[in-house]
């Protein structure tokens, strides 16, 4: 075996292209992670734009229905599991092990393959693109639209192939952030003084690791109905095409929850620190995440009420969706009791924080009309869901996200981004968030089915449509100011300094950005908002708060760069698209992979010549 | 601008101290503007609602129940949006930071008020809930107070709506496509099915959705009621509601609602052998050589017919179960609601169905097609559009 | 406030918040995403009971005498992985070797039956593709078995470490947590045995008109 491993020689280096692609770093690793779903926002962006282009007139031939289908799926699709997901992990990898004192999360390798994974999946699942064949049955694809001959192409393979590697990655990124929170916290940090953002971090994990199985045998039963002549969703074999909705759901209504709770977790670290006051109701704002993450199981049908399940299935589904309302509004409730009273400075990340609160409340309403069984089977499948989701998703998630990249950002740039450019792009995301998504709520209740390709004169649908579409405009350019933004700060002098925001997490009292073994002396925590907890005794002893010394590295052994990751992932990649190729390629992916576990396994985690 | 901090800090203590409230006033007035706003807005977009797809509009109890829930959450969320959106945005506003302000008072929480706070929208919720679970049960099937049931099975096939009437009327069996005529003031109650993929029933002016799903069967029910409709007949437009391929948004249909005189007349003459012209026996013969294995001309589909059509199609043969044309003549649209019927339409349709409808499946596995495009001579398919025309 | 700071040792045992090492909580963390999937599967099994529309039923091929031979040598394979970590513990270096390599057979022997069984069913005209029974039998005790490999694949590479003489008490761990992955796939089956053999095992097709 030393052989084997002694080939190529351990990776060393900590600078290069080589160092990032041997990383096992979760700073470096949650850059990736940030980067690489930064992008994909801007593809699912653009294919939102094709859809808003073609909608924006009546009976309009811009895009074929062939291409219209392709972009609503791969929209969806990329949203949910190549931007807000990844882009919560990205925070997860930079944030949590600085915020509760740790050097680097569990198991850095198990870290860097979950990224590679992540990669590889997104691009293993866009690959049908290259062959005209990407997927086409909407980002839940039902049953049986997605066997065949319904959908003859591969691009249902290229769907479920490339969920299933990135369903491998979710799941070892959880495993990881679950054994790092439950047993990597600093002395003195208990549960409950844990910062609010590593409490949903850790309910997110959880739900992560039960949610994802459910689908991996959903999209296992659906590859074998399409390629092993199964007919587990296939009338024609006697299959219920009822099984792959109630699969899906199991896994859908956590995996929503899942998307939330990270930038919930987000927010709750901003509010405090530009109202200047502890978060309130810290107990209360934990247990409702709680219970929201328990809550979660059981609500799923309420995605299915038109199925026709029954009065008692839809009564019982109903009670409990509306029942869920209740910890999210206490949520609401405490975060406003947070600015209550406080001293409110309106950087950037609150402006954010702020809004995300504001759009929420309208995606939240709208979700308890949508509880009600008899009133969504006019509000099913029509744009009224499609304004629903994405005030929820885009300005709660999606505005959450950007409020952390305002935040954090600095922590780990060295720069503040510009105040400026920031307000700016604020106040245009949150009017086009508005005038794309709200006039929806109407144009659905009007009669606009979902996923539509176009729609008639004589429907009256056109003035709504415009007006989304116009907001699409706004919205880009939004998006380029934020880039426009974010390239000018990279720019600039370091002017961050350790301390920006005069902040409660223990994460300010390192240097930005932190050393690669985060903290020189890993601190005693004496209470939740530890560091304000330090700074308000520094003050009173007359003294000022710099941030922490750093050291000589080489007394500190960090966890080694390793190549094993990248290739585990690539073999892993090619199991699943040996599938689409030659199923000899998936027996060669999977030799690759089982060399790369045998190497990482013989591999110490800190390389001899760094001891 | 001046470069004595003393100088500014005393000029803002003194502004503070002056006027509590004058600081607090610019807060207020802004605060109102925005509830003027909104409550503007809110009432304005509200009027944009309207269209004959909507469910704004009721015409039946179905969906007039459905709409008194929607309206009353409507009204509840609204109260809620403007409390705690006020709330948010008063807080927001009354406590900026002011320059040289202390440390705020580092309050942690307040209990009575977390558990008010519980309690009250937890007590609304289920108050909102239990009214919608008994609306649901209401809603199940039609009541016996609105007398006798009139039903019908749909079929979803993609990409147009099959309707049978096993009995509309002294025994009488009736297959349409696209075309659900319906008298007034009747329960009507649809079993839903499909014979491929999943598709949806609405009927957004009379009742909510229900999904037509292979291997199950599903129910709505609906009654146009004659006090809420102007005019008779009245024609109310339906669409599939779940995505069911290429042509999906292309799925439409239409529902006529009649005085019960007109609809039994209508249930006397379906079927009758039609007039024809000299042409349209011409075309009648281009029919039967061509048109009568996916389509029905002459009364209703056996289940055993279209069953083996759907067969056919999933063996891959040429063959697909195709919409029923008996008195085709009559209906105002075809193509799945979204042609108007006339000689024009017919033509482009025949011509090259791919262009209208992607992916449909006539164009597709008929032998007379090749590569979407009609091989039978001009004349012929002149002569089946003049038959066309005349069923009736 | 820069003052000398004691540099961190890397040792084997590392200081965590439960007391519990990384990677135990890990397997324990990971068996409980391993049981969501294997429900699901099951459910799948569950859900479509008395539902295929054609023959073989469980009743026509199912062999339960056979079967509980088979489970029975898998239990006894958890018997001798239990023994494998008491070795281990008590570092009889003999003892590790022979445990953990009858381990390893003892789950051949269980996956060769299985491999018979599965043939015997094709030529029995069962396979995934035949009805609703068949997929959900294959593709559960299939993936039941492609974890057993695994499994067995993990023995006779701790063998292997074990004949360099690098399992011992203070690798005790490794073992552990192989046991753990073990023992959960020993009770995966006898569930799977309990449902799909004692239970459904004697389900019948739809009883024939007139009957």
């Amino acid at each position: 075996m030393a052989t084997l491993t002694g080939v190529l020689a351990r990776p060393t280096s900590h600078t290069g292209v080589w160092s990032w692609i041997t990383t096992v770093d979760h700073k470096r690793i949650g850059i990736l992670y940030g980067f690489t779903s930064f992008f994909m926002l801007l593809v699912a962006g653009a294919e939102a734009g094709v859809m808003r282009a073609q909608l924006a007139t009546a009976e309009s031939d811009l895009v074929s229905p062939y291409v219209f289908n392709q972009m609503f799926t791969m929209h969806a699709t990329a949203m949910v599991f190549n931007v807000i997901m990844p882009l919560s992990a990205s925070f997860f990898n930079l944030i949590v092990p600085l915020a509760i004192g740790a050097r680097d999360v569990a198991f850095p390798r198990l870290n860097a393959l979950s990224y590679w994974l992540f990669l590889f999946g997104t691009l293993l699942l866009h690959a049908g693109f290259l062959q005209n064949q990407a997927p086409d049955a909407g980002w839940f694809s039902y049953a049986s639209l997605t066997e065949k001959p319904y959908s003859a192409n591969a691009g249902m393979d290229f769907w479920s192939l490339g969920l299933l590697v990135l369903g491998t990655s979710s799941v070892a990124a959880a495993l990881n952030f679950v054994v790092t929170i439950i047993n990597m916290r600093a002395p003195g940090m208990s549960l409950m003084r844990m910062p609010v953002f590593i409490w949903m971090t850790l309910i997110t994990s959880i739900l992560l690791i039960l949610a994802f199985p459910v689908i991996t045998v959903g999209l296992i039963e659906l590859t074998m109905d399409r390629n092993f002549g199964t007919h587990f969703f296939m009338p024609q074999g006697g299959g219920d095409p009822l099984l792959w909705q109630h699969l899906f759901w199991v896994f859908g209504h956590p995996e929503v929850y899942i998307l939330i709770l990270p930038p919930m977790g987000v927010v709750s670290e901003i509010l405090p620190t530009f109202s200047k006051k502890p978060l309130f109701g810290y107990p209360f704002i934990i247990w409702s995440g709680i219970t929201i993450g328990v809550m979660s199981w059981a609500v799923w049908s309420h995605h299915m009420f038109t199925v026709g399940l029954g009065p008692v299935a839809n009564s019982v589904f109903t009670i409990t969706t509306m029942l869920i309302a209740v910890p999210t509004g206490v949520k609401i409730f405490n975060w406003i009791g947070t600015m209550w009273g406080g001293a409110i400075e309106f950087k950037t990340p609150m402006l954010f924080s702020i809004g995300f609160i504001a759009l929420f409340i309208i995606g939240g309403l709208s979700g308890i009309s949508h509880a009600v069984a008899p009133a969504d089977n006019q509000q099913q499948d029509t744009y009224y869901i499609v304004a629903h989701i994405h005030y929820v998703l885009f300005g709660g998630s999606i505005f959450g996200i950007f409020a952390g990249i305002y935040y954090w950002g600095p922590k780990f740039t060295g720069r503040i981004l510009g105040e400026g450019l920031g307000k700016l792009h604020f106040w245009l995301l949150f009017i086009g968030m508005n005038l794309t998504f709200f006039p929806m709520h109407y144009v659905g209740l009007n009669g606009m089915p979902r996923r539509t390709f176009t729609y008639t004169d004589e429907s009256g649908f056109q003035l709504l449509n415009s007006l989304s579409s116009l907001g699409y405009i706004v919205l880009f350019i939004a998006f380029v100011i934020f880039i426009i933004n974010f390239l000018r700060s990279s720019k600039k002098e370091p002017d961050a300094g350790h301390d920006p925001w005069d902040a409660p997490g223990i994460e300010w009292s390192i240097s930005s950005p932190p050393p690669e073994y985060n903290f020189a002396e890993i601190p005693q925590v004496e209470g939740r908002d530890h560091y304000w907890i330090v700074k308000e005794k520094a003050r009173e002893a007359g003294q000022e708060s710099p941030a922490e010394a750093h050291v000589d590295i080489r007394t500190i052994h960090m966890p080694s760069p390793s190549y094993w990751p990248i290739i585990i992932a690539f073999g892993v990649t090619w199991i699943a698209g040996g599938l689409l190729t030659h199923y000899a390629l998936s027996f060669v992916g999977g030799a690759i992979a089982f060399i790369g576990v045998i190497g990482w396994g013989n591999e110490p985690a800190t390389a001899e010549s760094e001891h | 601008m001046g470069l004595n901090p003393r100088g500014a800090s005393r000029r803002l203590t003194a502004n503070a101290s002056v006027d509590n409230t004058e600081a607090a006033t610019p807060a207020k007035s802004r605060f109102t503007k925005f509830l003027a706003i909104s409550a503007v807005l809110l009432i304005l977009t509200a009027a944009c609602s309207q269209g004959d797809q909507s469910t704004w509009n009721p015409a039946g109890p179905v969906a007039e129940k459905q709409l008194l829930l929607f309206n009353v959450l409507l009204w509840v969320m609204v109260v809620v949006f403007i409390l705690v959106e006020g709330a948010l945005v008063y807080a927001a506003l009354r406590y900026r930071a002011r320059p040289g302000q202390p440390r705020p008072a580092q309050v942690h929480g307040n209990l009575p008020l977390e558990i008010t706070w519980t309690i009250i929208p937890t007590v609304l919720i289920m108050a909102l809930g239990i009214w919608s679970v008994v609306t649901l049960w209401q809603l199940e099937e039609p009541p016996e107070s609105l007398g006798e049931v009139l039903e019908v099975t749909a079929t979803g096939h993609q990409w147009w709506f099959e309707f049978e009437y096993a009995d509309a009327g002294g025994g009488k069996t009736i297959t349409t496509a696209n075309d659900l005529r319906v008298p007034v003031d009747t329960s009507v109650r649809v079993i839903l099915e499909s014979d491929d993929v999943i598709h949806s029933l609405w009927i957004p002016r009379l009742a909510g959705k229900v999904d037509m799903i292979p291997t199950h069967q599903n129910h709505l029910w609906f009654y146009a009621d004659s006090s809420k409709i102007e005019t008779l007949p009245a024609t109310f437009l339906g669409q599939c509601a779940e995505f069911c391929g290429l042509s999906h948004a292309l799925m439409k249909f239409e529902v006529t609602v009649l005085e019960q005189d007109d609809y039994d007349a209508w249930v006397e003459g379906y079927g009758k052998p039609p007039v024809l012209s000299p042409l349209a026996q011409q075309g009648q013969q281009v029919f039967n050589a061509n048109c009568v294995s996916c389509h029905t001309d002459k009364g209703p589909d056996a289940a055993a017919l279209v069953d083996g059509r759907v067969a056919g199609f999933l063996a891959g043969g040429k063959i697909a179960p195709g919409p029923n044309l008996t008195d085709l003549a009559t209906r105002a649209r075809f193509a799945a609601g979204i042609l108007d019927l006339n000689e024009e339409n017919l033509q482009r349709w025949l011509e090259n169905p791919d262009e209208i409808k992607p992916g449909n499946y006539m164009s597709e596995r008929a032998s007379f097609y090749q590569d979407g495009v009609n091989t039978l001579s001009d004349d012929d398919i002149s002569a089946v559009i003049q038959y066309l025309i005349s069923l009736k | 406030m820069a003052h000398a700071v004691e540099p961190a040792h890397h040792t084997e045992v590392e200081h965590t918040t439960t007391g519990l090492n990384h990677r135990k909580l890990m397997m324990w963390v990971f068996l409980g995403s391993d049981c969501m999937f294997f429900g699901t599967l099951i459910a799948t099994y569950m859900v479509y009971r008395g539902q295929s529309l054609n023959g073989p039923y469980p009743i026509d091929i199912i062999n339960v005498p056979i079967t509980t031979i088979s489970t029975f040598v898998l239990l006894c394979s958890s018997f001798s992985m239990v023994q494998a970590l008491a070795a281990t513990n008590a570092n009889d270096q003999r003892g590790i070797r022979l445990w953990l390599l009858a381990t390893a057979f003892l789950g051949a022997i269980f996956i060769g039956f299985q491999v018979v069984e599965f043939n015997q069913f094709k030529n029995e005209g069962l396979t995934l593709g035949t009805n609703l029974f068949g997929a959900s039998f294959f593709t559960l005790t299939g993936f039941h078995g492609a974890h057993v490999t695994l499994g067995i694949i993990w023995l006779l590479a701790m063998y292997i470490l074990a004949l360099k003489g690098r399992v011992g008490p203070s690798t005790s761990l490794d073992i552990e947590l192989l046991g753990l992955y073990w023992h959960f796939v020993d009770i995966v089956w006898i569930v799977i045995f309990t449902l799909l053999y004692l239970i459904a095992g004697f389900d019948a097709g739809p009883s024939p008109a007139g009957g």
